[in-house]
């Protein structure tokens, strides 16, 4: 979306509801994440994957070698009511990026993953 | 370039998530939602149900401009008419992205659902026209008919003479469609029933299991709007009026009432 400046400055009808903002608990659960999958602590990632997406988490795990990607970043990002889909984007020196799609959902204050994706060398998570 | 592409070489910013509904479905329905689309009755409705309409849009221009691209070999006005409908969905486009952030909202928020475009995927002219633009416009008819009353009963003109805006539009593009699918077929009743058979799949498709029904028939519940308390559909309503102005018999809306999904082409 282009900027459009500051809407509340200008003339014309103004937004009559606020953009939702995800919550930091959210952002801190994927961080802990990614960086578990990248260290290659599958303890931790295990302890954060509800059992629906464990096959697929462990999938993912086993394609990360541990040490390989030293930074990550959330490239995007989509909500379904309370929970989040988000791609990340791992990357390290020599190493070819590697991407991942997951939703996370809160229960009881705690953020688990519920579905996971490969989504390296693919361009969206979409059907053929 | 490629004929008839497939749903993952539409091509979408790098920031966007996009995914079969099936994944929005089991997200709703692990969250205690009703699994289809966000409900009236739900504190993210507007927007959820504008996103849901942008992308639509989106997705609507890339179909113009694809069954353009597919069928070089159909008559000119055809083409004209296609091309035209591809700066009609263009300009829709835009207009929801600015509805979106008027309701608080961005394109990009909610995840992009692939279930319009697999209604694109005929290799007959006739087919395609029968399938997006009286299947798919035709349901567009009657979402945007809803939106408009509820703007109304917000008191919104903002949402409500904007949508009215793109719905004289999409009572054009079924009119592309009725008239296409009729032309196309002429003297081959064969290919006009398969026409026919694609769009009943698709009317089929967006049934909502026979969910869909009258505006007067339809159940209603009480909903907060911002600072208003308003009372709306329960569910999706059928456009008559709208479906009628684009050329849609009485009896093929009364079949789509029935829930039987099936109607007879104009």
């Amino acid at each position: 979306m282009p900027d459009l400046g500051e809407r509340g400055n200008v003339m014309g009808p103004q937004p009559i509801a606020q953009v939702v903002e995800p919550p930091a608990a959210m952002f801190a659960a994927a961080e802990q994440l990614l960086g578990a999958l990248m260290r290659g602590d599958r303890a931790s990632v295990e302890a954060m994957t509800a059992g629906q997406a464990r096959e697929h988490m462990d999938q993912i795990a086993n394609e990360i070698q541990p040490g390989k990607y030293d930074k990550f970043e959330l490239i995007g990002r989509g909500r379904v009511a309370k929970h989040y889909f988000l791609k990340a984007r791992l990357s390290g020196s020599g190493a070819a990026p590697f991407t991942i799609q997951f939703r996370l959902g809160e229960d009881d204050g705690k953020w688990t993953v519920r579905e996971a994706l490969n989504l390296t060398n693919r361009r969206s998570g979409w059907t053929k | 370039m490629q004929r008839m592409i497939s749903v993952d070489k539409l091509a979408r910013p790098e920031d966007h998530i996009l995914m079969p509904a099936q994944r929005m479905r089991n997200a709703r329905a692990e969250q205690g939602l009703a699994p289809g689309n966000a409900m009236p009755y739900e504190d993210d409705f507007l927007k959820s149900r504008m996103h849901g309409i942008c992308a639509g849009e989106f997705q609507a221009m890339e179909a113009a401009g694809r069954t353009l691209y597919d069928f070089p070999d159909a008559p000119w006005e055809f083409q004209l008419d296609m091309a035209r409908q591809v700066w009609d969905e263009a300009r829709h486009a835009e207009i929801y992205m600015k509805l979106l952030e008027y309701v608080g909202s961005y394109y990009g928020e909610f995840p992009e659902g692939e279930v319009l475009w697999s209604c694109t995927q005929a290799e007959d002219p006739a087919a395609r026209v029968a399938g997006i633009n009286r299947g798919l416009e035709g349901l567009a008819c009657d979402v945007f008919e809803q939106l408009i009353r509820i703007a109304q009963k917000m008191g919104d003109k903002i949402i409500e003479r904007s949508v009215d805006y793109v719905l004289a539009d999409e009572i054009t593009h079924v009119r592309f469609g009725s008239r296409w699918m009729r032309q196309l077929t002429e003297g081959d009743p064969e290919r006009f029933k398969r026409a026919q058979a694609f769009q009943n799949s698709i009317d089929d498709l967006f049934n909502f299991g026979g969910g869909r029904t009258t505006i007067e028939q339809a159940g209603h519940i009480k909903q907060r709007v911002n600072e208003k308390e308003i009372e709306i559909d329960s569910g999706i309503t059928i456009a008559r009026e709208a479906r009628l102005l684009a050329g849609f018999t009485e009896e093929e809306i009364d079949r789509l009432v029935k829930g039987f999904g099936k109607s007879a082409a104009y």
